[in-house]
């Protein structure tokens, strides 16, 4: 009986905490990528990037002395305008080219090879870390777990709900929603679409370079850490249902769980395999992924 | 995905230019072919190997990418994963290399195993579609590095090493692997013999099913053709196409590793066809020339050429959405009479 208590204090408890504190993570990415393709339906396939020039962005800047509070304002507001651009200036140039998917898909994507590129040319290639903000653990019923984490799951929750809100309750998110559902409609009801695509798109990559801010101190700073990061981010988006944000929080909540703690029975090399199964099955059986899409109802 | 509009009446005519497009793809390989011929015999005069063995690679790797061509520009299917098929094939071959170095006993393990792989695999990524289908090969392929990444017995990170030199023995003629003049000279055989397979299979009457798939998967069935086993078959055949072109990596190199399988190669192959140009075939021999000198010549100025190249493949994808056959085809379409228009 005791083995048992010790195993889900030492073992079960913190494992599943570290699982969430992951999982927050993965939803931050996940959740710009699920808003663009709602909205624009663009895959990104450089969000990935976006993630690491966060994270950069807040490696620099933090060693020019800016206090880590006010990283997590100042990062994404300088992504907006960065997003802004990408936009109306490239993703717009094929918007309406018949095989949206794929052209949109494939632009994103030379744009991350870039992206990723440059970042090592400024950076150098290796990995960096910097200082966790909330230094000290904490200890609760026995279960030590580093303050930070707590930290994230916390505030990556209330950004979550924040967002949710923003989307489903304000005027704001009324015309975005507007704008995926039809866009024609919501443009001859004055919607100003356009703004609305770039807008949404620079709120979404803004939303990737608050995730690198979070989780630098966590994962560490290199090049190619958005690739690494983005299978597990596209996993969520489709589980969850592309486009849907609360389909996208259970899918990563869900999955970050399976993946660690399937670790605990098998070779963490063979999580990934299982995750992915699932990914395989529910396309199988709900192609549309578990919950409908923004504007979708 | 909305479906596409169905294609308007002048649809017979565009038929009858596809064909005449596909003419001037034959004539574009004809030139490549001649070209290699010339490389190859000052290649020969001058001993070269570094070069020679360069361009056998970048042969290698446009077999690869028509194979990625044969998917996305005949199905609109764009896979993200294509490096699995190319991967396994070079592994297979290595495998069976290693037991014993027969050319003939590799090509027909890899093409029986590969038909295995590509139609389980396949059953799995046919069931999505769109970019869902990218996403899923782009997990099937990333699934599979990882797990030979992991696997001691495939050498784990580091590869299989130490593969021994292959006699190809043609019956006229037995041609080392380790020759360059005439090892490339095989390769370049070879990779024409992949795209005539791929241009024949393509002009037949499942070609033109494919082709309605692409404009109208709803209707296709109505006209009593399966869309299902249309879309697994042509797969199987991208996957086979993959397969034998890796095949023959481990015998230009003496080694394969788990980098083969990763996604910077199924990247690669996907700027590949899209600068060379999407659904041309032709397009994936250029483009993989193409960005092999890219890359040897920019390499030689900066370790970061993928800025340049991305940027390139950027502005392909925005101007240029026939790749740089798009721009050569046309004209040599003209020249073989296609003034109908």
């Amino acid at each position: 009986m005791t083995s048992v208590l010790e195993f889900i204090q030492f073992v079960l408890a913190p494992q599943m905490i570290t699982g969430l504190s992951l999982g927050v993570a993965v939803v931050l990415v996940a959740l710009g990528l699920t808003i663009i393709f709602g909205l624009l339906d663009v895959i990104n396939m450089s969000h990935g990037e976006f993630y690491a020039i966060g994270a950069y962005l807040a490696l620099a800047l933090g060693a020019a002395g800016v206090s880590f509070w006010l990283l997590i304002v100042i990062v994404p507001l300088i992504m907006i305008p960065l997003g802004y651009v990408v936009e109306s200036g490239l993703i717009q140039r094929v918007f309406n080219k018949p095989d949206r998917h794929v052209t949109t898909l494939l632009l994103t994507f030379g744009l991350g090879l870039v992206l990723e590129e440059v970042l090592k040319v400024i950076f150098g290639p290796n990995t960096q870390r910097p200082p966790t903000p909330i230094p000290g653990a904490f200890d609760m019923f026995g279960i030590i777990m580093p303050n930070y984490r707590l930290f994230l799951i916390l505030f990556g929750f209330a950004i979550i709900i924040a967002v949710a809100l923003v989307v489903n309750r304000t005027p704001l998110g009324a015309m975005v929603r507007a704008a995926a559902f039809d866009r024609n409609m919501a443009a001859s009801l004055g919607v100003p679409v356009s703004r609305v695509y770039a807008g949404t798109f620079a709120f979404g990559i803004a939303l990737a370079g608050l995730a690198g801010v979070l989780l630098a101190p966590v994962f560490s700073v290199f090049p190619t850490m958005g690739r690494d990061f983005i299978f597990m981010a596209f996993t969520v988006v489709i589980v969850g249902g592309m486009g849907s944000i609360i389909g996208t929080v259970i899918a990563g909540v869900v999955l970050t769980q399976v993946q660690v703690l399937s670790s605990l029975v098998v070779s963490p090399v063979w999580s990934d395999p299982i995750v992915f199964s699932i990914m395989v099955l529910v396309l199988v059986l709900r192609p549309q992924g578990l919950f409908g899409r923004i504007g979708h109802a | 995905m909305p479906s596409a509009p169905s294609k308007d009446s002048s649809s017979f005519l565009a038929f009858d230019r596809s064909g005449l497009a596909m003419r001037a793809s034959h004539v574009l390989v004809a030139v490549l072919v001649v070209a290699a011929l010339g490389f190859a015999a000052v290649g020969a005069a001058l001993n070269d190997t570094f070069f020679l063995r360069l361009a056998t690679e970048a042969l290698i790797l446009g077999g690869f990418a028509l194979s990625v061509d044969i998917l996305l520009g005949y199905t609109g299917l764009l896979s993200l994963g294509h490096a699995l098929y190319f991967g396994f094939g070079a592994y297979v071959s290595a495998l069976v290399l290693k037991e014993t170095p027969s050319f003939w006993a590799a090509m027909g393990v890899v093409l029986v195993t590969t038909l295995v792989f590509g139609v389980i695999t396949g059953l799995i990524a046919n069931r999505v579609r769109g970019v869902y289908f990218a996403l899923v090969t782009f997990g099937l392929a990333q699934v599979a590095a990882k797990a030979v990444y992991n696997t001691r017995a495939l050498g784990a990170s580091d590869g299989l090493i130490g593969i021994p030199i292959v006699p190809i023995n043609l019956g006229f003629t037995t041609v080392m692997s380790n020759a360059p003049v005439a090892f490339f000279l095989f390769t370049l055989v070879f990779v024409i013999l992949l795209y005539a397979a791929a241009a024949y299979l393509l002009d037949t009457s499942f070609g033109r099913v494919l082709g309605a798939l692409r404009a109208n998967e709803h209707r296709v069935p109505f006209l009593g053709y399966s869309t299902h086993r249309a879309r697994l078959s042509i797969y199987v055949f991208a996957a086979v196409v993959a397969a034998l072109s890796g095949a023959l990596y481990p015998m230009l190199r003496g080694f394969v590793s788990p980098e083969l399988m990763f996604f910077a190669t199924s990247g690669n192959a996907v700027i590949t066809v899209v600068i060379g140009g999407v659904g041309t075939l032709a397009g994936a021999l250029y483009g993989s020339i193409i960005l092999t000198v890219l890359k040897s010549v920019i390499g030689t100025l900066t370790e970061h050429h993928l800025i340049v190249i991305g940027i390139l493949f950027m502005a392909v994808v925005i101007f240029l959405p026939k790749g740089v056959m798009g721009v050569v085809r046309p004209g040599i379409a003209r020249l073989l009479g296609g003034g109908t228009r």
